[in-house]
């Protein structure tokens, strides 16, 4: 086995171009998701009437099936149908050329990363002392102040070791991005190994700046944890 | 656009008895990967200093690989590492076994993790107290530790081998014909036609085997706790 150091370099420098991508589409999904996922877990916790059953056929769903083929299935489907719609409010705007793949790439991650956060929040939420609800009502806050000011923080530190979690599996998850004709690490790697006929070289280079990338968040996660841990205490 | 309904019943059908490759698959990756991890946990575990530095170190690596990356450094440079070390030609090897080896090796980590939280889980007089009535510390582990362990670990390891059964849709990405890649078949040879009917099929076999799994090993846990 030769392996190439110059070939390396090369896809080392092409690779780290694509960094910033990979980390948008885990770092926006995670941010767009956190939303809807705080709404759907109260709902979830207080058996709201639609949204609570919703939100657990929701994340039993995308948990349930594999990454791969949520991509594969709404990639493939979601053009046409979207395209099939502007047609039909007779307006001619071109799907296929005006969305790019990366904009399909953010709703998927967007969707799996939601159903992710719901678990997450439902837990912190529900491992926060039901007491601490009642006596915030007790003193006369109302319930969007009680869970602002008294449950979330209390929430927020116990979830930071499932958020800091998740965000990992955002990351690596990401990896399925070139499916979707994104330029991410991926991509880079692919295009790189099926230009030089090198493809082990290629993948290593990729697999350890994924490595990287995870084990900062990590390392990142820890400081906070500490902070957070400290404050509480 | 609309949906067919008979095209989604016949894909269904279609794809449903390629079943067989994808529980092969999760199956045989549950089988090594309890091995690896099993190892792993000993290692971390045990008093070997080098056995826990290199064991933690596994542990962290795989959890920051994206499968689909390592199957294909697994696929890709494993006969080449083969090749040079053995001068053996492993490149028309079937790609199932590289799926079954990159998936073991990702999910041993896990494994390894799932494997000491569950040891840790029970207490140590259990041990100590075999021991004094004459057990051998082999009999401790196997008779007293282990089936106490494994009930712990139970709701735990049923989440492992849904995460094993869905990393496992990636193999079709290297010719791994089991569900994922029948479903492609399918729609090439429809020349790209029903493609939300085949996936939708897809999607459907994995969900229910995910709950379905999810929820025995949930129902085999709390039956085992009881009795």
């Amino acid at each position: 086995m030769k392996l190439s150091i110059p070939f390396i370099i090369e896809t080392f420098k092409n690779a780290m171009g694509a960094v910033p991508v990979t980390l948008s589409l885990a770092v926006v999904p995670f941010l767009i998701g956190r939303v809807l996922a705080f709404l759907l877990a109260l709902a979830q916790i207080n058996k709201v009437r639609f949204f609570g059953r919703f939100a657990s056929v929701y994340v039993s769903i995308i948990r349930g099936t594999p990454a791969v083929v949520l991509v594969l299935l709404l990639y493939n489907t979601l053009p046409g149908q979207l395209s099939a719609f502007f047609k039909a409010i007779g307006s001619d705007f071109n799907v296929y050329r005006q969305i790019p793949g990366i904009a399909y790439a953010y709703f998927i991650f967007t969707l799996t990363a939601t159903a992710f956060l719901i678990e997450i929040f439902r837990s912190a939420i529900g491992s926060v002392d039901k007491g601490q609800l009642e006596a915030a009502y007790t003193i006369g806050l109302n319930p969007f102040q009680a869970y602002t000011r008294i449950i979330l923080p209390q929430a927020i530190t116990l979830a930071m070791p499932n958020l800091c979690n998740l965000l990992v599996v955002l990351v690596k998850n990401t990896s399925l991005a070139f499916m979707m004709t994104v330029k991410d690490l991926t991509q880079t790697a692919k295009l790189g190994a099926a230009l030089n006929y090198r493809y082990a070289e290629s993948y290593i280079v990729i697999l350890i700046i994924y490595v990287i990338i995870c084990l900062s968040i990590e390392g990142i996660s820890k400081v906070i944890e500490n902070k957070l841990a400290y404050k509480v205490r | 656009m609309s949906f067919h309904i008979n095209m989604f019943l016949k894909s269904l059908l279609g794809i449903l008895p390629y079943l067989k490759t994808t529980l092969l698959v999760a199956a045989a990756s549950l089988l090594f990967s309890t091995i690896i991890g099993g190892i792993a946990a000993a290692g971390i575990l045990g008093k070997n200093s080098i056995g826990r530095v290199v064991s933690k170190a596994y542990i962290a690596l795989m959890r920051c690989v994206p499968p689909i990356v390592l199957l294909f450094v697994v696929y890709y440079g494993s006969p080449t590492l083969v090749l040079w070390l053995t001068g053996k030609d492993i490149n028309n090897w079937d790609a199932i076994y590289f799926a079954i080896f990159s998936l073991s090796l990702l999910h041993g980590a896990s494994m390894a993790e799932l494997m000491r939280a569950a040891y840790q889980t029970v207490e140590k007089g259990q041990r100590e107290a075999a021991v004094s009535i004459g057990l051998s510390p082999f009999q401790a582990f196997y008779r007293i530790v282990l089936p106490q362990a494994a009930v712990a670990a139970l709701p735990i390891l049923g989440n492992a081998v849904v995460s094993m059964l869905k990393d496992g849709a990636l193999a079709y990405s290297i010719g791994v014909v089991d569900i994922t890649g029948r479903a492609s078949y399918i729609i090439s040879l429809n020349l790209g036609g029903y493609v939300l009917e085949t996936y939708l099929a897809l999607a459907l076999i994995y969900w229910i085997l995910s709950v379905v799994t999810a929820k025995s090993f949930q129902v085999l846990g709390k039956k085992l706790r009881r009795g």
